[in-house]
C-alpha cells in the first residue's frame, strides 16, 4: 500500500471503503425505493401537465374530453413500470436461510455487493428514465389536447409523438430487468 | 485469499468487490441520460409540429422525422447498457471470487457517460432545433397562402405561390447534424466498452 495512505480513523481509505461499508441490503431497497418513487413522479408530472392541458382545451372543445384520456393512460404506464421493477427486485431480495449472530469467511461476500449493487443500478435506471419519459408522454399529450381541440384529424397524427415519447420508458425497464437478472443474494454459505 | 481479503481498502486486488457498481453505473448513465435527451427531444419537436399541424395538416406526417430522431437516441443508451451489461459477470458460485475489475469497471463507467451525455446533448439539440423549424415551415405556409389570397401572383423576389422544400431539406439537414452528435458517443462508448480484464479463476 502507499505510504500516503492516511490511517487515521477520520478518513476514508479510498471509495472501496464508503462503498463496501454500506449494506447491500439498502442498497437493493434503496433501488427499489427510487425504481418505484422517481417513476412515480415521472408519472404524475406527466399528467398533470397532460390534464391541465386537457380540461383548459375542453373548455371551448368539450367533445376532446374522452378520447384525449389515452394521454393520461399513456402516463400511468410509465408509474406501471416502477411498479414492475420494484415486485421483481423485491422478490429477490433473500435473507440467510439459517439465522446467525456473524456471517463467516465462507460466505460469498463479493456475491452481496454485487446483488446490492445490482439492484440499486435496475431501480435507478427504471425510476430515472421514467421521469424524462412521463414528463415527455405530460407535454406530448398537452400538445395532443390543443391540437384535437382546433381539429380533430390532427389527433392521431400527434399521438405518434406521444408514442415514440412512451418507448422510451420502455427502455429503461428493459435495461432494469437486463441489470437486475444476474443478482442474486447468497443465503447460504458457499459449500 | 490472504488475511485481509476482506479488507475492502486494498486496491491491489484488481478484482475488487466494489468494482461492479462502477459497471452498473455506467449501464445506469448511458441509459438515463440518453433517455433524458430522447425525451427532451421528442417533447419539443412534438410542440413544434402542433403550432405548425394546426394551420397546415398536411405536413405534419413529414415533420414527424425530428421526433423518430430524438427516439433512435433513446435505442443508442439502451444498446450501450445492454453491451455493458453483457460484460458484467457476477462472482464465481463455488469460489465467491470476483471477476470483474477495476480496469473494466471504470472502464465501462466511462463509455456510459460517453454515451449518455453525448445523446443528452444531442436530444437537446434535435428538439430545438426541430422545434424552430417546423414552426419555421408552418409560418411560411401561413405566408404563402396569405400572399395568395392577396393576390400576389409573380414571384416577387422570393417564392410565393409555391414555397418549395428549401426549408422543409434545411431541418432535415440540421437535424442529422445534431444527430451525429449522438453517434460519435455511442462510437466511443464502443470502445471504451472493448476494455476488459477479468480475473479468471482455475
Amino acid at each position: 500500500m502507499a505510504d500516503s495512505t492516511c490511517t487515521s480513523e477520520f478518513c476514508n481509505a479510498g471509495w472501496a471503503e464508503i462503498l463496501t461499508h454500506m449494506s447491500p441490503y439498502g442498497y437493493a431497497n434503496f433501488g427499489i425505493a427510487f425504481g418505484l418513487g422517481l417513476s412515480v413522479v415521472g408519472a404524475a408530472w406527466g399528467i398533470w401537465l397532460t390534464g391541465a392541458s386537457l380540461v383548459g382545451a375542453a373548455v371551448k372543445a368539450p367533445r376532446i374530453r374522452s378520447k384525449n384520456l389515452i394521454s393520461v393512460i399513456f402516463c400511468e404506464a410509465t408509474a406501471i413500470y416502477g411498479v414492475i421493477m420494484a415486485i421483481i427486485l423485491a422478490n429477490k431480495v433473500k435473507k440467510p436461510d439459517e439465522a446467525t449472530y456473524f456471517l463467516d469467511e465462507d460466505w460469498d461476500f463479493p456475491g452481496f455487493y454485487y446483488a446490492g449493487y445490482g439492484m440499486f443500478s435496475a431501480g435507478l435506471s427504471v425510476g430515472l428514465t421514467n421521469i424524462a419519459s412521463g414528463v415527455s408522454v405530460g407535454i406530448a399529450g398537452s400538445s395532443c389536447a390543443i391540437a384535437d381541440a382546433q381539429d380533430p384529424s390532427l389527433f392521431v397524427k400527434i399521438l405518434i409523438v406521444e408514442i415514440f415519447a412512451s418507448a422510451l420508458g420502455i427502455f429503461g425497464i428493459i435495461v432494469g430487468i437486463i441489470q437486475s437478472n444476474s443478482c442474486t443474494f447468497p443465503i447460504a454459505p458457499l459449500e | 485469499m490472504g488475511d485481509n481479503y476482506y479488507e475492502a481498502g486494498n486496491i491491489s486486488y484488481p478484482c475488487a468487490s466494489w468494482a461492479p457498481i462502477l459497471g452498473f453505473s455506467g449501464c445506469v448513465f448511458a441509459v438515463v441520460f440518453a433517455n433524458i435527451g430522447g425525451a427532451y427531444g421528442t417533447a419539443k419537436a412534438g410542440q413544434g409540429i402542433m403550432a405548425m399541424g394546426i394551420r397546415s395538416p398536411e405536413l405534419l406526417m413529414k415533420n414527424i422525422i425530428p421526433v423518430v430522431m430524438a427516439g433512435v437516441l433513446g435505442i443508442y443508451g439502451l444498446i450501450v447498457a445492454v453491451i455493458l451489461n453483457g460484460k458484467m459477470m457476477p462472482p464465481q458460485n463455488g469460489t465467491g471470487a470476483s471477476v470483474y475489475s477495476q480496469y473494466a469497471g471504470f472502464a465501462h463507467l466511462g463509455a456510459g457517460l460517453c454515451c449518455g451525455l453525448s445523446s443528452l446533448a444531442s436530444g437537446l439539440a434535435i428538439g430545438i432545433a426541430a422545434d424552430a423549424g417546423t414552426r419555421a415551415i408552418g409560418a411560411q405556409a401561413a405566408m404563402a397562402a396569405s400572399w395568395k389570397k392577396m393576390g400576389f401572383t409573380g414571384d416577387a423576389g422570393g417564392q410565393v405561390n409555391s414555397t418549395g422544400d428549401a426549408l422543409f431539406v434545411g431541418t432535415v439537414l440540421i437535424q442529422v447534424f445534431a444527430g451525429n452528435l449522438g453517434l460519435y458517443g455511442l462510437i466511443s462508448a464502443l470502445i471504451l466498452s472493448q476494455m476488459d480484464y477479468s480475473c479468471e479463476q482455475n
